[in-house]
């Protein structure tokens, strides 16, 4: 497609890309689906009982407790950030909620509301200290994840609460129309923070500030502001997964969640997004999260050794940022070259 | 042979009998153009050099040769009379050329003796290990010497910008050089600490070492010079004994003008409100009592040398830096909120100087960088309308004449001229009414800057009101209406383009007084 000025008289455009810039993102997700089918079809042939509707409801709700804090991720991982407090925010919320309905008598509604507005609290508190004393980060999250663990830990003198009311179990084991409510919900997160990455200013700004913040700071983006509210999202998310999986145990439980950090940011990488910022999609961490269950299920079915499962795990990361890494060096040496640009200021 | 911890401070560069660096015929390309044509370059023993020429006239090509950072195409350069058969940074320190560069290259967490030595730790082993007092110790002997007041065990990121400056200058005196670079030594300093450097620059000279000081601030090369040395297009216009160098003299040379051509012609063009008032502007790092005016319809520029003020005022303006005196008026209107977000809700936009670090996100689409700062007027009912981005990044991208395949493309994509273009379209489509442009053509080609200049004044036309910092003075002519010169943060003068001449501006922004 040969260059061209635009001029008033053109008619408007709907931009598509031309042929060499479009490939990257649509390829990667192409090939990581590729991927996952290929993956399923291989576990359906080998793996015993794999394609049975229990094993697939199964592996649909393992993708869902993560799920639902995923798609929160991708964003603040796009945004060149990171959360490693999830897990722990789970087990707090999980000891919270016990304790508000259990000995405390809260309404269980009631109780549901508080955890979670805490969560997202307690994320914005997070959040804000990063943006306005510019704190990685990694560290403001990694002082919340020994912080909310020992705090669930001390909350329920580590035993879990039992919490009696039956009609809390439907949250978290029920099924609408033999579709697991968890499963519901992660999908809900995923129709809603896939509008908000693509359709609203919130997302544009997520995607601006992990391009490169100072441009969109001085473009007249809220960073601060942005980066705060991402922490509050996933502060919350993690909060509501904490609830979920409460309500399959039936007691508030300090020591749950134990990993989900990793399991969660693992999918978000999978599923394409950098984590220098900039680059990631809903749609990336669904099927990322998928495969990553698909290859973990498999795996338990053919009776590979659990340790195994974790080296595999660890492969697959590696090979998929790897894959992705090779796709971009190639890509940036198509980039356009400057005649010999004038050097660095003087005079 | 570097310094050992047996004897850190030996000569071990000898005093040659004849010169200390000879250039003879030096020719350097780069892709597109000829930097240096048949160059002459000869500074004797203690002889302190300014050389100095516009943008492009060669300057900084010559100063890569002679620090051994590029390789010349043709010609021969010579130190203490041995012939230069390799070009390395290295090579050239070991040949006794030492250089001390414009931009700083200090390690922020490092002490100040630490990054004066940056690289020549392994002179202090003993016995495997780096023995830091001797670090310290030598450290301290070299800035005691040229009599710089700072603690060596200080480290880097707690001094300001003209002690950093101090400690780059001192790792160049470290080298006990028989040559000694120095790239705008003095950008950062304020007057006291211009007078240390001046110092130790008579202190070297009397001990025999060449200077080569690059740079425009003549009333500081009339202390300091013995000579000058003048380029052009890649040419050696001249040398001559600074007795024989007014600023005149220099400018005349620098241009190859008279200087008494009449400035281009233009049309008039109709102004309006004043659009930003500035009263007593102070901000703590540089700038002092500064007050101007820009209607609407003006193109003004700011004029000045390099750690002159223009960046900074330009960044107080839009908000970035807090000022300490002062007051600015916007439209009429002092804000109280001076964050980008409300500047440009007021209608005043900012083209930084650092376009890729500062004014793009590369990764994005053309059409996304070119509504960036329009968000709230694409969005309907809370979400994002594609068709409202698409008809105003299109609107803007045609308003701004660009240069693309799709909007959809990123804007990595473009050249520079064309993502230029697009910083001035994102402004063009936020409604920008007063627009800021810091060094708006810089890495840009001769077609795009010509278009980027009528666009300018285009949009002046439409009542947009200018002001633009640049340190190409021929630009300023050609675009402005109007000049503000500026001087070590100070506003040292005001002129009316029609009334002025290249030459009467240079003259004024590198100051000096006339030797006669």
């Amino acid at each position: 497609m040969t260059t061209e000025t635009m001029t008033p008289g053109d008619a408007v455009r709907i931009a598509t890309p031309t042929a060499r810039f479009s490939t990257r993102v649509d390829t990667e997700l192409k090939g990581l689906l590729m991927a996952l089918i290929v993956l399923c079809v291989l576990a359906a042939l080998f793996a015993p009982n794999f394609a049975t509707t229990g094993n697939l409801l199964d592996i649909l709700r393992q993708v869902a407790f993560t799920g639902i804090i995923a798609y929160g991720m991708t964003l603040v991982i796009v945004a060149g950030e990171i959360d490693v407090s999830v897990g722990s925010a789970i087990a707090f919320s999980s000891a919270l909620f016990g304790t508000l309905a259990g000995p405390l008598h809260f309404p269980l509604w009631v109780a549901a509301l508080a955890v979670v507005a805490l969560g997202a609290a307690m994320g914005a508190g997070a959040g804000a200290i990063r943006a306005w004393f510019n704190i990685p980060s990694f560290i403001v999250t990694l002082a919340m994840f020994s912080a909310l663990r020992g705090a669930a830990m001390l909350m329920t003198d580590a035993i879990p609460i039992p919490i009696l009311d039956e009609s809390f179990q439907v949250w978290g084991s029920g099924a609408v129309l033999g579709i697991p409510v968890p499963v519901l919900i992660m999908l809900a997160m995923f129709a809603v923070f896939a509008t908000i990455a693509s359709r609203t200013a919130f997302g544009r700004s997520v995607y601006a500030i992990g391009g490169n913040a100072e441009a969109a700071h001085l473009s007249g983006i809220p960073v601060q502001r942005t980066r705060t509210v991402l922490f509050a999202i996933t502060g919350g998310l993690a909060a509501m997964s904490g609830l979920l999986m409460t309500s399959r145990l039936g007691s508030g439980t300090p020591s749950i969640g134990y990993g989900v950090e990793f399991a969660v940011i693992t999918a978000v990488i999978v599923g394409g997004a950098s984590l220098s910022g900039g680059r990631g999609s809903m749609a990336g961490t669904l099927l990322g999260g998928l495969f990553i269950v698909v290859l973990s299920n498999a795996m338990v079915l053919l009776g590979v050794n659990s340790y195994a499962q974790d080296v595999a795990n660890g492969i697959v990361v590696l090979l998929a940022v790897l894959v992705r890494t090779g796709v971009g060096i190639r890509e940036r040496s198509r980039d356009f070259v400057e005649p010999h640009d004038v050097g660095p200021r003087r005079q | 042979m570097l310094p050992t911890a047996a004897e850190p401070h030996a000569q071990q560069h000898p005093i040659a009998s004849g010169p200390a660096i000879q250039a003879t015929a030096l020719a350097k390309s780069y892709p597109g153009v000829q930097a240096l044509k048949d160059v002459d370059f000869t500074v004797a023993a203690g002889e302190v050099r300014a050389l100095l020429g516009k943008n492009g006239a060669g300057k900084s090509t010559l100063v890569k040769i002679l620090s051994g950072a590029e390789a010349p195409d043709a010609g021969q350069l010579k130190v203490a009379g041995r012939t230069v058969d390799r070009f390395a940074p290295a090579r050239a320190l070991a040949l006794g050329v030492a250089t001390v560069h414009q931009e700083l290259s200090l390690v922020p967490h490092m002490s100040v003796a630490e990054n004066i030595f940056l690289g020549r730790w392994r002179n202090y082993r003993r016995h495997g290990l780096i023995d830091r007092n001797a670090v310290h110790r030598d450290a301290a002997r070299v800035l005691a010497e040229f009599g710089i007041d700072l603690d060596p065990a200080t480290r880097v990121s707690k001094l300001s910008i003209a002690q950093q400056q101090l400690v780059e200058i001192a790792r160049g005196l470290s080298f006990q050089p028989r040559v000694l670079i120095l790239d705008e030594p003095t950008s950062s300093l304020p007057a006291s600490e211009v007078e240390i450097l001046l110092r130790a620059i008579r202190t070297l000279s009397a001990r025999g070492v060449a200077v080569v000081y690059v740079s425009h601030r003549m009333d500081e090369i009339q202390r300091i010079a013995h000579s000058v040395t003048v380029m052009r297009d890649g040419c050696h216009v001249d040398t001559r004994p600074i007795g024989d160098a007014s600023t005149a003299d220099i400018v005349r040379l620098m241009t190859g003008q008279s200087g008494a051509e009449a400035a281009s012609r233009r049309t008039a063009r109709a102004v309006g409100q004043v659009a930003l008032k500035v009263s007593g502007l102070s901000t703590t790092s540089k700038l002092k009592g500064l007050s101007f005016e820009v209607r609407a319809g003006e193109i003004v520029g700011l004029a000045g040398l390099l750690g002159s003020g223009r960046t900074e005022l330009l960044r107080a303006i839009y908000g970035l830096d807090a000022m300490s005196a002062g007051r600015i008026e916007i439209f009429g209107e002092a804000p109280a909120d001076r964050s980008p977000q409300a500047m440009i809700r007021r209608g005043v936009g900012l083209a930084p100087e650092d376009r890729k670090k500062e004014g793009l996100v590369l990764d994005m689409s053309i059409s996304r960088n070119l509504v960036l700062s329009s968000l709230h007027k694409i969005t309907r009912r809370t979400m994002l309308s594609p068709r409202r981005q698409a008809q105003l990044s299109h609107d803007a991208a045609s308003r701004m004449s660009i240069k693309l395949a799709s909007l959809a493309d990123p804007v990595r994509a473009l050249s520079g001229g064309n993502q230029q273009k697009v910083v001035l379209g994102k402004c063009h489509a936020a409604g920008v009414k007063l627009l800021l442009l810091d060094e708006p053509t810089r890495g840009v080609d001769i077609e795009a800057k010509q278009q980027i200049y009528s666009l300018l004044q285009e949009l002046a036309a439409q009542g947009t009101a200018v002001l633009v910092a640049s340190s190409e003075m021929e630009e300023l002519m050609l675009l402005c209406d109007r000049l503000l010169l500026m001087k070590d943060g100070e506003m040292v003068g005001e002129r009316n383009v029609a009334q002025t001449t290249l030459a009467e501006v240079m003259v004024v922004a590198m100051g000096g007084t006339d030797p006669r």
